[in-house]
């Protein structure tokens, strides 16, 4: 998981992902073909894709092909569903390259499926869910009421359930979990990764949850090392819009609810309010106070290259745009969600 | 072999499965939920897509807690039910269950103003979050009210048989770990059966990949007394295209927030049913829109696997979007809801019928089984009905717990089916896929034991089965010897329970010389009340099986005639 990913490197090559292949029209008999990621079992350390052509059936799902390739050419391949719509969330594969819930999606002219990526696999298709449980579990996803329950049905409004009504949606696919580039990174950060962070969301933007309950499951999710390259959104099947309604509702709870996670965004922030615009080298200093001294060389480096210009940080007159960026700002917490 | 031993062994993750657990643990009694596939994910109960709201719940008047309560029993079991248990029942679920729910969180939905939204009519229902997915955030607390109580769950693991004691009692279950192929015997007091209402024994089933009549095949050979096997349930309108899709319903049920729902039409354009129009009761009108659908299909005007539309045309396309996922296989397929119709075909859904228990304990006939949920025989499905069962299996283990030994090892059974689950996986026959052999199940199962039938084409598909048992079985072919997720070697396993449920079903079928609700006899096509307002009771003997027949009491509602043919019957 993540070996040998650069950072910089991940993200490009998804970007050719089949949608310009498209759902060309395509009558029944015409011909799909298929390559499939075959591992694990028999295989041992092998891996191996194997071709099938199949012909195609009115409507066919992603699924209907696999099924295909099982009941005529290949018994042994392995492959999870239950539920074929879109409810269980276990039939999540790659398909030319981007997450597809396998009963939902289309099949296209070519294609080539794979697993999962940033879980183990078990076989073929077939991946292992337990480092998404483990997250999961760790926030302990559930209600602590801080007031008694008033009986059926309690005071609520749908206006108080929006954001957790959306991450509600979530059939835990991990369609998300395999499609962020952050998880690729593996262990250098301590991100949850976007469909843990939906599954905390149900609870944690849920106005019934115990504000303390919601901060301490919140110090396990290391969201501020989303880097909000909406690549979540895209593929998630259920069409949550897990970066501005969920990332972002978490990000704002845990600035309030636990300020000190959320130094670099806090201080971004007040910032961007005081110039109107960001400074680089009060950033720093101000995010890694004394501990900046360790970077000295880096900052050296960045100076000589114009990147930081502690001078302007200093010295640089007010512009005016400090007081649109706090008019912004302003408007940002108390407009219309 | 892993050897696990609990206080109360659950078989099944539904919301039988998971209620019982959370109930047993309440009073400090351990279990463990085996799971053919996910706890909370797979089977059934992630389909419910309203939340039926019975007694006087919500604002509910007299009128509608007794239409709920009448719907229950005359539309959703044919008077196949014990009232006063359907009563209690309606009790529980207006005191305890929706109130249990919304404290542990499920969110009801709300409009802006804080009204919980319900669908108009007669009976009236409510969803979780949103209609046509309620099931999924249901299902999905359960899951972690079940991680939060501590209870160990062993998933994606199929239980192969029924672990008994020299003098026939359950003690334990077999199962092996579909992921990395284990032995393990589970071993407990009791065992809790809860594998759900549905199977995929017909082409079109409802039920979901893992179903395989495992729960029906494994009680029988047990010993236990089976009940109106042949009470199947039908959807009348699920999506025909993909097969995929075959359990996709496009739901008749009221609209949230609206006043209006979906409507059929036949080949010919012609509409055969508007829910607003045709369903006396205005609710689940599963049986009525099957009727309708025979007299179609015998004008030759619809088939029961296509040539018929269903969809929401007449509505306002914001209507059915407001509160519902009604319009979500329309959308995926780049059709406007407002203006066409999906192609719909009928999809074999619950059994009413199953392993016959005493419904205040949920005990089977056999000392330590009891049975929870769909699996049981006494009633048809409701997510609400299915979790009182798990609350009353638990009741029942907790009362008869001074006679429950402690679950033991026995040894000759572990090891036969040891022998007999390993020689499965190394079958290398010149015969058909397992996978193969599952086709071919459901393809008899839907030609002569789907909507119509009678007693020629039950004993052909009979004498079809028995073909397959005897050529097709011994000679199978599994192709990869891997213990790893090999989903060939559980087909192999599945065909066993498949052809053994369907020759159950299909015994009990021939028995029931009548036609009521969704059951069709042409050779019977009469509703019978004189003879058959009955359970049709199978037991095992030594030497194969008899059956027996029971009448219903009818204390609150009644038939009001003897005999009728059934399709002029509303229910």
């Amino acid at each position: 998981m993540g070996a040998g990913v650069d950072a910089r490197s991940i993200g490009k090559v998804e970007n050719f992902d089949g949608l310009a292949a498209g759902n060309r029209r395509l009558a029944a008999g015409d011909t799909i073909r298929l390559r499939i990621r075959r591992s694990g079992g028999d295989l041992g350390e092998q891996i191996r894709f194997d071709s099938f052509e199949i012909p195609y059936q009115a409507s066919m799902r992603v699924l209907d092909a696999l099924i295909h390739v099982a009941e005529h050419f290949a018994p042994d391949l392995a492959y999870r569903w239950f539920c074929g719509s879109k409810m269980c969330g276990t039939c999540a594969i790659r398909m030319n390259g981007r997450e597809v819930l396998a009963c939902w999606e289309s099949v296209e002219p070519e294609m080539t499926l794979e697993p999962l990526r940033n879980l183990p696999v078990v076989r073929d298709l077939v991946v292992d869910r337990a480092p998404y449980e483990a997250r999961v579990a760790a926030f302990e996803p559930w209600l602590v009421r801080n007031q008694e329950y008033a009986g059926f049905p309690e005071p609520l409004t749908h206006k108080e359930m929006k954001d957790a009504s959306k991450a509600l949606d979530c059939i835990s696919c991990m369609a998300c979990f395999s499609a962020c580039p952050v998880i690729g990174l593996g262990s250098l950060t301590d991100f949850a990764g976007p469909a843990p962070l939906v599954q905390l969301a149900q609870t944690a933007l849920d106005t019934r949850n115990d504000p303390n309950k919601v901060a301490s499951a919140l110090e396990h999710a290391g969201i501020f090392n989303c880097v909000s390259c909406y690549k979540c959104e895209e593929v998630c099947p259920a069409k949550i819009p897990i970066v501005s309604q969920v990332i972002e509702p978490l990000k704002a709870k845990t600035a309030v609810l636990r300020p000190a996670l959320a130094k670099h965004s806090l201080t971004f922030r007040a910032i961007i309010a005081a110039r109107g615009r960001i400074d680089p080298t009060e950033l720093v200093l101000r995010v890694q106070g004394i501990k900046a001294i360790l970077h000295v060389a880096r900052a050296l480096r960045l100076l000589i290259a114009g990147k930081i210009n502690p001078l302007r940080t200093l010295f640089k007159r007010r512009t005016g745009a400090d007081a649109a960026a706090r008019r912004l700002l302003r408007q940002k917490d108390t407009g219309p969600s | 072999m892993r050897v696990l031993t609990t206080d109360v062994v659950i078989v099944g993750g539904g919301a039988a499965g998971c209620y019982a657990a959370l109930e047993l643990s309440k009073k400090q009694i351990g279990s463990v939920i085996v799971c053919k596939g996910l706890v909370g994910k797979s089977g059934a109960s992630i389909f419910a897509g309203n939340l039926v709201l019975g007694g006087g719940l919500l604002g509910n008047t007299p009128e509608q807690a007794r239409n709920t309560a009448e719907y229950l029993v005359k539309y959703h079991n044919q008077f196949l039910i014990d009232q006063n248990w359907a009563r209690r029942c309606g009790q529980w679920i207006e005191k305890v269950y929706y109130p249990e729910l919304e404290e542990a969180g499920l969110y009801f939905r709300r409009d802006n103003d804080g009204n919980v939204v319900t669908s108009p009519g007669k009976v009236r229902s409510i969803a979780a979050n949103v209609q046509g997915n309620s099931g999924v955030p249901f299902m999905d607390l359960r899951r972690k009210q079940v991680m939060k109580a501590g209870i160990q769950k062993i998933e994606e693991t199929a239980v192969t048989s029924l672990l008994r004691r020299h003098d026939g009692s359950v003690c334990g279950v077999f199962a092996i770990d579909g992921m990395s192929g284990e032995h393990i015997a589970l071993l407990g007091r009791a065992v809790i059966l809860a594998t759900g209402y549905a199977d995929r024994l017909h082409k079109r089933s409802t039920g979901t990949r893992e179903m395989s009549g495992d729960g029906l095949a494994m009680a029988w050979r047990a010993g236990a007394t089976l009940v109106n096997l042949e009470m199947q349930w039908w959807h009348t309108n699920d999506v025909a295209h993909p097969p995929s899709w075959q359990r996709m319903q496009i739901y008749p049920n009221p609209v949230l927030g609206s006043d209006g729902s979906a409507r059929m039409v036949n080949a010919e354009g012609t509409e055969f049913f508007n829910q607003q129009i045709d369903d006396p009761l205005a609710f689940g009108p599963y049986t009525v829109q099957l009727k309708a659908l025979v007299k179609q299909v015998r004008a030759g005007k619809a088939r029961y696997d296509g040539g018929y539309f269903a969809g929401f045309d007449n509505m306002d396309p914001s209507e059915v979007d407001a509160y519902t996922t009604y319009g979500k296989p329309f959308n995926q397929l780049g059709i406007d809801p407002g203006k066409r119709l999906l192609e719909t075909a009928v999809s074999a859904h619950y059994r009413q019928g199953g392993v016959l228990v005493d419904n205040t304990t949920m005990r089977s006939s056999v000392a330590g089984l009891y049975i929870a949920g769909g699996l049981g025989g006494h009633s048809n499905g409701l997510i609400a009905l299915a979790t009182f069962d798990g609350k009353t299996a638990a009741g029942g283990i907790l009362a008869d717990w001074a006679k429950l030994k402690p679950g033991e090892l026995p040894e000759d059974e572990v090891a036969t089916e040891q022998n007999r689950v390993e020689a499965l996986l190394a079958m290398t026959g010149p015969g058909p896929s397992p996978a193969d052999i599952k086709e071919k199940i459901r393809g008899i199962m839907w030609e002569k034991v789907g909507v119509e039938k009678s007693a020629a084409s039950l004993t052909g598909a009979l004498e079809d089965l028995g073909r397959i048992r005897t050529t097709m079985l011994p000679t199978m072919s599994v192709r990869s010897r891997t213990r790893t997720a090999n989903y060939e070697w559980q087909d192999a396993i599945d065909v066993h329970n498949m052809i053994d449920s369907a020759e159950l079903i299909i015994h009990s079928s021939i028995e029931r010389r009548e036609s009521r609700g969704p059951f069709m006899r042409l050779d019977y096509p009469e509703t019978d009340n004189d003879s058959w307002l009955a359970a049709n009771i199978m037991i095992k003997t030594d030497n194969g099986f008899r059956f027996e027949r029971s009448r219903y009491e009818t204390p609150f509602f009644e038939p009001g005639f003897s005999r009728r043919d059934n399709l002029s019957v509303a229910w």
